[in-house]
Formats: C-alpha cells, sequence, structure tokens
C-alpha cells in the first residue's frame, strides 16, 4: 500500500513573492487555494453574486498589485488576503449605503447568528466569544461576517440604535482582553 | 473625525481600529482610516493586531466555488496592467526631465562651441556621390575652406573580400586624378585638406574598384562604383 505523505503546507508568502516578481502562476495558485473561501466571504458581505464576481476580480488584482508592499512582520500573507479581500466589499457596502436606501430589504443570512459561533473551529476566539451574552455576540457576527451597519444590525435585532453601538464597543473591549 | 482620532485615548483608537476591522464604520470615517493608515503606524499594527484576532470568523462564510469566467477576467487585467507597465515609461516625468536636461546641457555645449569655432565652419563644397547606372546616392563628400573634407557614407556597400574601394579625385585642368586613399565601406574617411590643391567648382570625385592595397599603377583601372561633381554651396 502507497504511503501517502502529508501535503506540505501551502506558503502563502512564497507565492506572494512571486507575484511580486511578476509570477502569474503563482497568482493562479493563491486563487484556487482560497477563490471559493474568499468568493464564499464575498457573497455573504455582499449578498449579490455579480456583485461578489466583480469583487472577487477586484481583490486579486489588488493581491497582485499589493503583493510587493505585503509585510508578513505585520500579519500572515493568507489573513492580508481577507483583509484586502473584505475592506473592498466593506467600502462598497458602506458607500452604497449612501445612495441606497436604508430600508433596503434585508435578507435573514443567519437568522441564528449568535449561535454561528459554535460553528467556529476550535479557537481562543471562539472560547472568548462564547463568553458573551447571545446578543452581543450576534453583533459581532452580524458586523463581520454579514457585513450589517449598526442601523442594520439595530433592526435586525429589534434594539435600539445606541444600545447596539455601545455592545459592539463592550465586546470588542472584551474580546481585546480576552484574546491577550 | 479627524478631531475624534487627534484626540481619542488610545484606548479610543483602538476601538475605532476595532470597528474598522468589524465594519461597522461609516463611509466618512472608514475612508479617514484608511488615508491615516500609511502614515500613522500606531493605528496601522492596532488595525494589523484586530484583523489578525477576528480573522477566524471567516470561517462561518461557506466556502463557494466562483463561476469559471472570474479566473480569465483576472488574467486579462493582470495582462493589462503588465502592458502598462511595460508602456509606462513614456510617462515617467522623472525619466523625460532628465532627458529634457541633458539636452539643454548639450545645446549649451555645442553653442559654446560653434562660437569659439572659426567663424566659416559651413561646408562650402558638397558632392552626392551615385551609382553610374543607377544614379542611386552611395556617398556624400562635405568640405570647408579651413576644414578636413570627409567622405561620408549613405549605406553599407559590398566589397569583395579581394578588392578594395579607392578614392579619387580631377580637377578640370588637371591632367590625371589623384588618389585620396583606400575606403572602407560604410566608414567616413578624414582627408586634410592642406595635401591637396584647393576645391573648385565640378571637381570630380570617384570610387572605383581596384586590386587589394588600390590600384597598382597609381590611375584608377577598376570599374567606377560612384561618382560625382563638387558643388559649391552659397
Amino acid at each position: 500500500m502507497p504511503v501517502s505523505l502529508p501535503e506540505p503546507p501551502f506558503d502563502y508568502e512564497a507565492q506572494l513573492a512571486a507575484c511580486a516578481r511578476g509570477e502569474r502562476q503563482a497568482l493562479r495558485r493563491l486563487y484556487q487555494q482560497e477563490g471559493a473561501r474568499l468568493y464564499g466571504v464575498l457573497l455573504r458581505l455582499v449578498r449579490e453574486p455579480a456583485v461578489a464576481e466583480d469583487l472577487l476580480h477586484d481583490a486579486f488584482l489588488r493581491i497582485w498589485t499589493g503583493a510587493a508592499g505585503f509585510d508578513a512582520q505585520r500579519g500572515s500573507g493568507r489573513g492580508w488576503m481577507y483583509s484586502v479581500t473584505r475592506h473592498l466589499a466593506l467600502n462598497a457596502l458602506r458607500q452604497q449605503q449612501r445612495e441606497v436606501s436604508d430600508d433596503a430589504a434585508l435578507e435573514q443570512p443567519c437568522a441564528e447568528a449568535a449561535e454561528c459561533a459554535q460553528h467556529l473551529p476550535s479557537s481562543r476566539l471562539q472560547q472568548c466569544l462564547e463568553k458573551l451574552p447571545a446578543e452581543r455576540r450576534a453583533c459581532i457576527v452580524h458586523a463581520y461576517v454579514d457585513g450589517f451597519s449598526h442601523a442594520q444590525i439595530a433592526r435586525h435585532l429589534d434594539a435600539p440604535l445606541g444600545t447596539v453601538k455601545a455592545w459592539i464597543k463592550r465586546s470588542l473591549a472584551a474580546l481585546r482582553e480576552c484574546l491577550q | 473625525m479627524k478631531d475624534d482620532l487627534d484626540n481619542a485615548t488610545q484606548d479610543e483608537r483602538d476601538l475605532l481600529a476595532a470597528e474598522y476591522v468589524l465594519g461597522t464604520l461609516a463611509a466618512g470615517p472608514r475612508a479617514e482610516i484608511e488615508q491615516r493608515l500609511d502614515h500613522d503606524p500606531a493605528l496601522q499594527a492596532a488595525v494589523d493586531a484586530w484583523e489578525q484576532r477576528l480573522l477566524p470568523l471567516t470561517e462561518l462564510a461557506a466556502p463557494t466555488p466562483p463561476p469559471a469566467g472570474v479566473w480569465p477576467r483576472i488574467v486579462d487585467s493582470v495582462e493589462g496592467l503588465q502592458l502598462v507597465e511595460r508602456i509606462n515609461w513614456w510617462d515617467r516625468l522623472a525619466l523625460w526631465r532628465g532627458l529634457t536636461a541633458l539636452a539643454v546641457s548639450a545645446c549649451l555645449v555645442l553653442g559654446v562651441l560653434l562660437l569659439r569655432a572659426p567663424p566659416v565652419s559651413a561646408p562650402t563644397y558638397l558632392v552626392v556621390l551615385v551609382a553610374p547606372q543607377s544614379n542611386a546616392p552611395g556617398w556624400v563628400i562635405q568640405a570647408g575652406e579651413r576644414q578636413n573634407m570627409q567622405l561620408i557614407p549613405l549605406g553599407v556597400v559590398e566589397v569583395p573580400p579581394d578588392k578594395s574601394l579607392q578614392f579619387w579625385t580631377k580637377g578640370e585642368q588637371w591632367q590625371a586624378p589623384v588618389s585620396l586613399g583606400l575606403v572602407k565601406p560604410g566608414q567616413t574617411l578624414q582627408i586634410p585638406l592642406d595635401t591637396l590643391p584647393p576645391l573648385e567648382p565640378n571637381q570630380l570625385f570617384e570610387l572605383t574598384l581596384e586590386g587589394r592595397g588600390g590600384s597598382p599603377t597609381g590611375k584608377p583601372t577598376g570599374p567606377i562604383q560612384f561618382i560625382g561633381r563638387a558643388v559649391k554651396v552659397i
């Protein structure tokens, strides 16, 4: 019986360095490795497939052009790709909200946001989230995963806007302390 | 917002960084943070820390294979970018500034040299040497009254390895052509004028194909390759 060797871990930083040298194959490898997960993150944030496709295209162009400026001292290559992608989507969402009425009907992508956190792989973050009251945990998940604004979260949880803002601030402070 | 950030305590700034990463900041404050990141290392570090802390939450979004058309679009755009990078040197201001400065200095140097040069510097005689059959121009001769005569090639002519091109001239009253030496194809030949009688209008110049090392008799013996007569330039 052939012995299958464990696959070596994907080296994001090496691929980003290759992108910086202009090697398109490296970008392809990053796309094959993370494309589906990044597209999933974008779909969840913007909810429209056509918009998510455009943002995925933009994100990989940003990864290509920004690879030379990527600094491994500041964090992992994989994390950087998610940051680039998420902030493109968040900018699009927040700019759109200026024009589009806030009353735009919201689907319910994660009705039980508070329970969503249980599906997280075991991590310090998951343990720290579990310590938060359910509605505050829901605020964090709706904001980070669903891209909800303060007002959208308030409507979704049927809570006053000021209360939601305070919950989020306190939750973030609690997470920071818990994760230290 | 600017004031908010400037007056904020470290704790408040850290929570602003957290809300930037979380996504709850409105468009204005988001833009403000992004503008500051490049030149505010403390804020950048706070944002980086929050990116790492919250990254596991991305696992909550279900992976979805993107439509097949996305990757070709990315490739097209990357190719476009690489093309733009290649032609971008056209638009590089510094490059053209440098070249312009170089050109200006070259003009100044040339100007000074021209002012210092003897007053008569323009060629006073011009000869265009053409092939006898086709009249195709092959060489130009220019000569001033006090300067060397120059034989300038307009192209490269083929000379068999066992042959040489020899340069001759003959004034109208001269008894025979005088050799001006051998010519290498494609190379400019300089001839000091003080070795010759003064140039005169209609003076004949020609290039003949001679044996290697030139005519053995001192007179042209081979076929004429190029021929022309001197014209005085006004």
